[in-house]
């Protein structure tokens, strides 16, 4: 499309009046290059790459691939998606919009900048906005050239100012507007005080208003010869909300301003200031103070950049090192999912003590642990979170390596943990990896704190308020919170990123509040636009593996799109111009190969001292670390780690299978320093004792006086399947239960006596065997019980109804004979039956019913219907002799009985 | 990236002490960090919100402070932690108390919202008055302590800059008479006095009494000294009149016997919390005279009603003595606000290292009980299992042959249980000094035990502040108050002034093995051992039996008889 070139191309506004000037001549041979018409044959004018990038910048657009350019611009100018791509837009760019809603339309440049940059031109605003427009052209908001800009109609719509939503531009209607109700005779009236002449229509008097109020020089005259008190009242009025009280009996000034016009009545108590006149007592400008510049990200303290390195480092080994020791606290299974998703409150709590962390911190590790596959439930039936399979394989990754993965993680997370703790919408609390933490805005947030902390210069830290303005510029709609209650907390995007800034310190992407190198190579990665490029390859068989991890490792790729796709935007408004996708690639290295060489190198010894500590000047390697763990009690971590050993701690060690002189061996291996005396003194007292009193199951003993008998049953081969064990000279413990070994030992020829729990020798007799108490059995008798009376009564009345059902004489409808099925059941159509059966109900007389019981049976009743409600019909059913409740459906058909009498006739 | 610390998440700092910068570390660090433990490679110190503020007390800001952490430190800082000190010591100083010209005592700050919060407080309130200006409030002079008490647990600690009474001149000098200061009792004295007030942390045996006659000659003015007991009121007395030019006229003693007031005042805590009727008959004491100076010796031991006098007395200057902060109620943060900041301290190893103090060889000798014994052992009540443990018939043995061991040689034998104490005297035909035994009994033996007349003291509890018995060489602690760490610390201190012959001290105690007697001695050790003195353990069987005990070659193959008890 070469005619859609030039629309592109043509940026500035000087350029772009020779282009739109022969347009119309020089490229009018071809149709389509006309000055377009429509929005759709703006589109259409465009070239590949301006198509290209408005669907890039509303992709919402793409969703389903419109089949042409009247769909596509039907769709670029539906609410939903003009509301979503204003709420994208820097502040400038929306003023630019907002003053192109309250311009004519269409409007020319001249105007545009006119109300942007006021009567006496702001030459930062008139710089900046051909950018802005060109923003707002690219992305199918405005269309037309310069001397016919138009704001598509949707936008205009949402952003003109009206009565029910005022414009941020503070403006009213126009005269125009203004006055179209108004009478011709009051018009007149109006021009005629304003020093007019009169015309023939109403048209021209409201074109000759709109004239004086335009016109600077006639203006100011007349405002010159108000009296004291109405430049008052329109100052008031004038940066808006322009609309008035007025009583019905108005002070002077008030009534000489609405005799001319200056206020017209909006209704008989509320008068309006028309657009026109606001705009001229504005000096032209359409919003009292046009932002053309993103404000900029203060420094707060410079840092040496090593520093920040340095201290980011340590932040991150900190992280690792809190990762590990939370999954390692839920290493055998942690604790209960709730029912609703999500951890308990007291579980939060109690991680929160484990890791000695603030709870908003822990449920940020948490978060964290989820985010990045490491941690998710089990999926058992009693739900508990605990390690997936790919935190093993975490675990043996270098440190910064495993840093990277949790960075990715959080980056392009969607989960924020900023909200555990809060309440939702309906007043519940949010639960730490619970539901409902997902907002979608968190990823673009991050990366945009991330990409400002970039622009910052190395070392420098931001003031907190100055980047959260900068956030406010770059998306004023996004969050709904008015800018004008910063920091309160409200506004989420404002949330999003203060969280983001604590987050990353906590991460160690930044050290003391500066992006440090690592951090900055992260970002890199992402802006890339092929985010993450780590972990991807492997999240799919964490998703894979680790049943319910599904959701933790979903946000790997998925959201790592919609992350790049979220920074874009940003960079497209002119904020991060330095950072096009060309910009190369991981120019300054991995996060992980930068971060590696500042994180602590592990150690392969401790020093021992005589107040029984050992410390770690540093991280242990891991087997070492975990044989140290079970032999002393962890005192105190960070760079290095404490330990003491305790009775307790040795004990353990003991415990799990290790000799005393092991553990001797094991601490002179490792220790750099002699091993003290009173630490070697406590592993022999500890092991002296360890073991000393044994404990052991045996289901029967024997005992005998004669050490020697016992000898004897021992060496004798027929015993081996009593399994017996000398445990002193003079008990042998089995492992047949008492009657067994009895028998066993009976059968070897000898004469056992059985002992009680007192040590009694037991007598052997023939006790009788018993049962439970147990009931004698019920006769069972050849036939049936007589029946009662009362039975008989019931039975033959059941018998009577049942007859009564199936010969009842009765009427037939009016219609065609109802098919009668061969059990007769009665046949009616349900409109039918539910007339009968209502019908039945109001005078209260039996009805015979064909019915289908759940199981298919069929079977016919009387019944006197008593209500019919909600497609049932309750009933007293005369068959079964009570009241039933039958649904409609189920009814096959309704007969009305021939007479109520004729039942007792019949029988 | 090669530093000697390493700084802990949970605020400790670890320092190797073989690094060849540790010692430039130690000074950087020691101002705003507490030496926790001293153990022989690493020594750890903890970072605490009291640390901090004596260290801002002192003149140091938050940047040194990050600045010291952050360049000696092995690895990266962590940033909560750089966070956590600089604000920390932000909240100190940002109110002051100071004098106003026309209102007297007033509390202002330099951060009005700071001023708000600690005012809109109910236990503020009743302590000031009318509001002067925006940032300043009036402060009732007597609620000066109380104030400062307040705001610290409100963590908002006030920087008191109201100055201090110069109290009534008194001449006060030091003979300096074939002796001087040491270095780092001068640098102690110095501390105190540019601070104004606050504690001096020495070990025991440092020569706190020295420190203390410091400050009275910089202070040239009255002095109440405040003193444990009536013993230790002597020794003061004695060594004030030795070391400056102090006669004895001059120095009242105020306790239960006696209840003078001189210039120069010694009193004890028990005296002055005497209650008699509801009442402190004995507090106008403080009244009494315009003191220029207030020496509380011992601070750790100092007791709860005295805090409250001291409260209403932060015009004076006040000097504290102690070895060690650690007070086993936990009340440092009374100590840090009432007396002041810590203004000295030295840690022992290193006092020891320049000679001022012995070198000390602890030992604990462990003892099986015999089998009876610990049938009986386990059938004891559970308040009666201490007791029984730790006076078993076994633990005189092993005394008498310790005592044997050393015979010669100044033998303190230090116990809890007066029964067992005088067995002991019995059977080591030595004297026994417990609370029952009069003061002048007590001073008449304690000469002779100086002098060398007698060589075996027999002490119980009451021995265990503030006496002076310099030629004690072997102690030998067979019980105590359960697991008590700072009387632990008092009974070492007794061994380890310096020996004219350059002896090295013992210090033994013993313990019944497998039973709560361990457990509480594990207990009391772990202090001493955090202080870099080191147990060595050894079995009583081998040290009766002249076993493997490297100092007791010299004897003795007579533990091996039987006494004839039990």
């Amino acid at each position: 499309m070469p005619g859609g070139r030039s629309d592109t191309a043509a940026h500035l506004p000087g350029d772009r009046s020779g282009t739109a000037a022969h347009l119309p001549g020089g490229t009018g041979g071809r149709g389509g290059a006309a000055a377009p018409r429509t929005l759709a044959e703006a589109l259409r004018a465009r070239g590949d790459k301006g198509l290209a990038a408005l669907l890039r910048a509303r992709p919402d657009l793409l969703v389903p691939v419109p089949g042409d350019m009247t769909q596509l611009a039907t769709r670029a100018g539906t609410r939903a998606s003009v509301v979503r791509a204003l709420e994208r837009l820097d502040r400038f760019a929306l003023q630019t919009a907002e003053a192109l809603a309250v311009a004519p339309d269409p409007a020319p440049y001249a105007v545009l900048r006119a109300l942007l940059a006021g009567d006496d031109g702001d030459p930062e605003v008139a710089g900046a906005l051909p950018a802005a427009l060109e923003v707002l052209r690219e992305q199918a908001l405005v269309w037309g050239d310069d001397d016919r800009l138009r704001l598509v109609r949707t936008a205009r719509e949402l952003l003109v100012p009206s009565p029910q939503h005022p414009s941020p531009t503070g403006l009213g209607p126009t005269v125009a507007e203004a006055t179209a109700g108004m009478s011709p005779g009051r018009l007149q009236e109006i021009l005629a005080e304003a020093g007019l002449p009169n015309t023939h229509d109403p048209v021209s008097a409201v074109a000759a208003l709109t004239g004086l109020f335009t016109d600077r020089v006639r203006m100011a005259a007349l405002l010159d010869s108000a009296p004291a008190g109405a430049l008052e009242v329109l100052d008031r009025l004038v940066w808006g909300p322009p609309y008035g009280e007025v009583t019905a009996d108005p002070t002077p000034p008030v009534r000489w301003l609405r005799d001319r016009g200056l206020l017209l009545p909006v209704s008989a108590r509320t008068v309006v200031l028309p657009r026109e006149a606001a705009l001229h007592l504005r000096a032209g400008r359409a919003h009292r103070t046009p932002e053309p510049l993103a404000p900029e990200v203060v420094p707060a303290h410079e840092h040496r950049p090593q520093v920040v390195d340095s201290a980011a480092a340590g932040q991150a080994y900190t992280a690792l090192t809190t990762v590990e020791d939370l999954l390692r606290e839920w290493h055998e299974g942690g604790p209960a999912v709730l029912r609703a998703g999500g951890l308990a409150v007291r579980d939060l709590r109690r991680t929160a003590a484990v890791l000695d962390v603030p709870e908003a911190t822990a449920a940020f590790w948490l978060e964290l642990a989820y985010g990045a596959g490491l941690l998710a439930s089990d999926g058992e039936a009693d739900e508990r979170y605990a390690p997936t399979p790919a935190y093993d394989a975490w675990l043996e990754l270098p440190a910064a390596e495993r840093w990277a993965r949790l960075a990715d993680a959080w980056l392009v997370a969607t989960r924020t943990s900023g909200l555990v703790g809060g309440q939702d919408a309906k007043g519940r609390t949010l639960a730490a990896l619970g539901p409902d933490l997902d907002r979608g805005a968190a990823p673009e947030v991050r990366a945009r704190v991330l990409a400002l902390l970039a622009g910052l210069p190395a070392g420098a830290s931001p003031d907190p308020e100055s980047l959260l303005a900068r956030l406010r510029w770059e998306r004023p709609l996004r969050g709904g919170a008015p800018a004008g209650a910063p920091g309160t907390g409200a506004d989420l995007r404002a949330r999003l990123a203060r969280w983001t800034l604590a987050e990353a310190e906590l991460l160690g992407v930044t050290g003391r509040g500066a992006l440090a190198t690592h951090g900055r190579a992260l970002l890199d990665r992402v802006r890339d636009g092929s985010p993450v490029p780590g972990p991807a390859p492997d999240s799919g068989p964490v998703s894979g593996s680790g049943p319910g991890s599904g959701a933790g490792a979903a946000p790997g790729p998925g959201a790592g799109s919609s992350g790049g796709a979220g920074s874009s935007p940003g960079a497209g408004s002119g904020a991060g111009a330095d950072h096009g996708p060309g910009s190369g690639p991981g120019s300054l290295g991995s996060p992980a190969a930068l971060l590696s060489p500042l994180l602590p190198e592990p150690v392969d010894h401790v020093l021992l001292q005589a107040d029984l500590t050992a410390v770690a000047p540093g991280p242990l390697e891991r087997p070492l670390a975990e044989t140290l763990a079970v032999l002393a009690d962890v005192e105190s971590k960070g760079g290095a780690t404490v330990y003491r050993f305790t009775p307790g701690s040795v004990r353990r060690a003991l415990d799990a299978g290790r000799a005393a002189s092991d553990l001797h061996a094991f601490l002179a291996a490792h220790s750099r320093t002699p091993v003290p005396q009173p630490l070697s003194y406590l592993i022999d007292d500890v092991a002296r004792r360890h073991g000393h009193l044994r404990v052991g199951a045996a289901a029967a003993y024997v005992r005998c006086d004669d050490d020697a008998l016992l000898g004897e049953i021992l060496a004798d081969r027929r015993s081996a399947a009593l399994r017996l064990r000398r445990l002193a000279p003079t008990v042998l413990a089995a492992q047949t239960d008492p009657a067994t070994l009895l028998d066993g030992l009976r059968s070897l020829g000898y004469a056992p006596a059985a002992e009680s729990a007192e040590g009694d020798v037991l007598i052997t007799r023939a006790d009788a065997h018993r049962t439970p108490p147990r009931a004698a059995p019920a006769p069972v008798p050849d036939g049936p019980p007589l029946p009662d009376d009362t039975l008989l009564g019931a039975a033959v009345r059941a018998i009577r109804a049942g007859d009564l059902a199936a010969t009842v004489p009765r009427k037939e409808p009016a219609a065609a004979e109802p098919a009668r099925t061969p059990g007769g059941l009665p046949r009616t159509s349900a409109a039918e039956t539910l007339a009968t059966v209502q019908a039945a109900a109001l005078t209260g007389s039996a009805v015979w019913i064909g019915y289908v019981n759940a199981e298919g049976t069929a079977s016919q009743r009387v019944i006197a219907p008593v209500r019919v409600e909600g497609g049932f019909v309750t009933a007293y059913d005369h068959t079964a002799d009570e009241v039933r409740t039958y649904p409609l459906h189920r009814v096959t058909g309704v007969s009305e009985l021939a007479d109520p009498d004729d039942p007792d006739d019949s029988a | 990236m090669n530093g000697p610390l390493i700084v802990q998440s949970d605020k400790t700092l670890l320092l190797e002490v073989d690094h060849e910068r540790a010692d430039a570390c130690r000074r950087v660090i020691a101002p705003f960090a507490e030496l926790e433990r001293a153990p022989e490679h690493i020594h750890t110190y903890r970072i605490t919100p009291l640390g901090l503020w004596n260290a801002r007390a002192a003149g140091h800001d938050a940047e040194q402070v990050v600045d010291a952490l952050v360049e000696f430190s092995r690895y990266p800082v962590p940033h909560a932690l750089l966070v956590d000190v600089a604000e920390t010591m932000a909240r100190y100083g940002r109110l002051t108390l100071t004098k106003h010209p026309a209102h007297g005592l007033v509390l202002s700050t330099t951060d009005r919202p700071v001023l708000e919060e600690v005012l809109r407080s109910k236990k503020v309130q009743p302590l000031v008055g009318a509001r002067v200006d925006p940032d300043t409030v009036v402060v009732h002079p007597s609620e000066r302590g109380q104030i400062k008490q307040t705001l610290l647990k409100l963590g908002w600690p006030a920087e008191d800059l109201a100055g201090y009474v110069d109290g009534e001149a008194h001449r006060i000098e030091l003979a300096e008479d074939g002796w001087a200061l040491r270095p780092y009792q001068r640098q102690a004295v110095e501390g105190f006095w540019h601070g104004g007030s606050g504690v001096v942390v020495l070990p025991c045996g440092a020569g706190k009494t020295l420190v203390g006659a410091g400050a009275m000659a910089q202070a040239k003015a009255t002095t109440l000294i405040l003193v444990t007991n009536t013993v230790s009121a002597r020794q003061w007395k004695h060594e004030l009149v030795k070391r400056t030019s102090l006669t004895e006229d001059e120095i009242g003693e105020y306790s239960g016997t006696r209840k003078e007031i001189r210039p120069v005042t010694i009193a004890t805590y028990q005296v002055l919390t005497t209650k008699r009727k509801g009442v402190y008959p004995h507090l106008e004491l403080f009244d009494s005279r315009d003191w220029g100076l207030i020496v509380y010796d011992e601070v750790h031991l100092l007791p709860a009603p005295v805090f409250k006098f001291t409260a209403d007395l932060q015009a004076r200057r006040r000097l504290g003595l102690t070895a060690t902060l650690v007070r086993e109620d936990g009340r440092e943060s009374d100590v840090f606000s009432l007396i002041g900041p810590k203004r000295f301290d030295a840690p022992w190893k290193e006092i020891e290292a320049q000679g001022y103090i012995a070198p000390a060889d602890c030992v604990e000798v462990r003892v099986d009980l015999t089998e009876s014994e610990r049938l009986a052992y386990a059938t004891a009540e559970t308040e009666e299992k201490y007791r029984f443990c730790a006076t078993t018939a076994t633990k005189r043995r092993v005394t008498e042959a310790l005592v044997r061991k050393f015979a010669g040689q100044q033998t303190l034998v230090i116990g809890q249980y007066i029964d067992q104490l005088d067995e002991l005297g019995a059977h080591l035909d030595a004297p026994v000094i417990k609370g029952e035994t009069s003061n002048a009994q007590r001073e008449k033996l304690f000469d002779a035990f100086r002098t060398g007349e007698i060589s075996v003291l027999v002490v119980s509890k009451v021995a265990n502040f503030s006496i002076d018995l310099p030629e004690a060489t072997v102690a030998i602690q067979v019980s105590g108050t359960f697991g008590s760490r700072q009387e632990e610390a008092q009974r070492l201190g007794r061994v380890l002034r310096p020996k004219a012959d350059g002896h090295q001290a013992h210090f033994y105690s013993v313990v019944a093995r497998d039973t709560i007697d361990q457990d509480f001695a594990a207990h009391r050790q772990r202090f001493l051992a955090e202080q870099g003195y080191a147990y060595r353990i050894v079995d009583a069987s081998d040290l009766l039996a002249g076993g493997p005990e490297p100092s007791g070659r010299d004897d003795s193959p007579e533990a091996a008889s039987e006494p004839d008890a039990s």
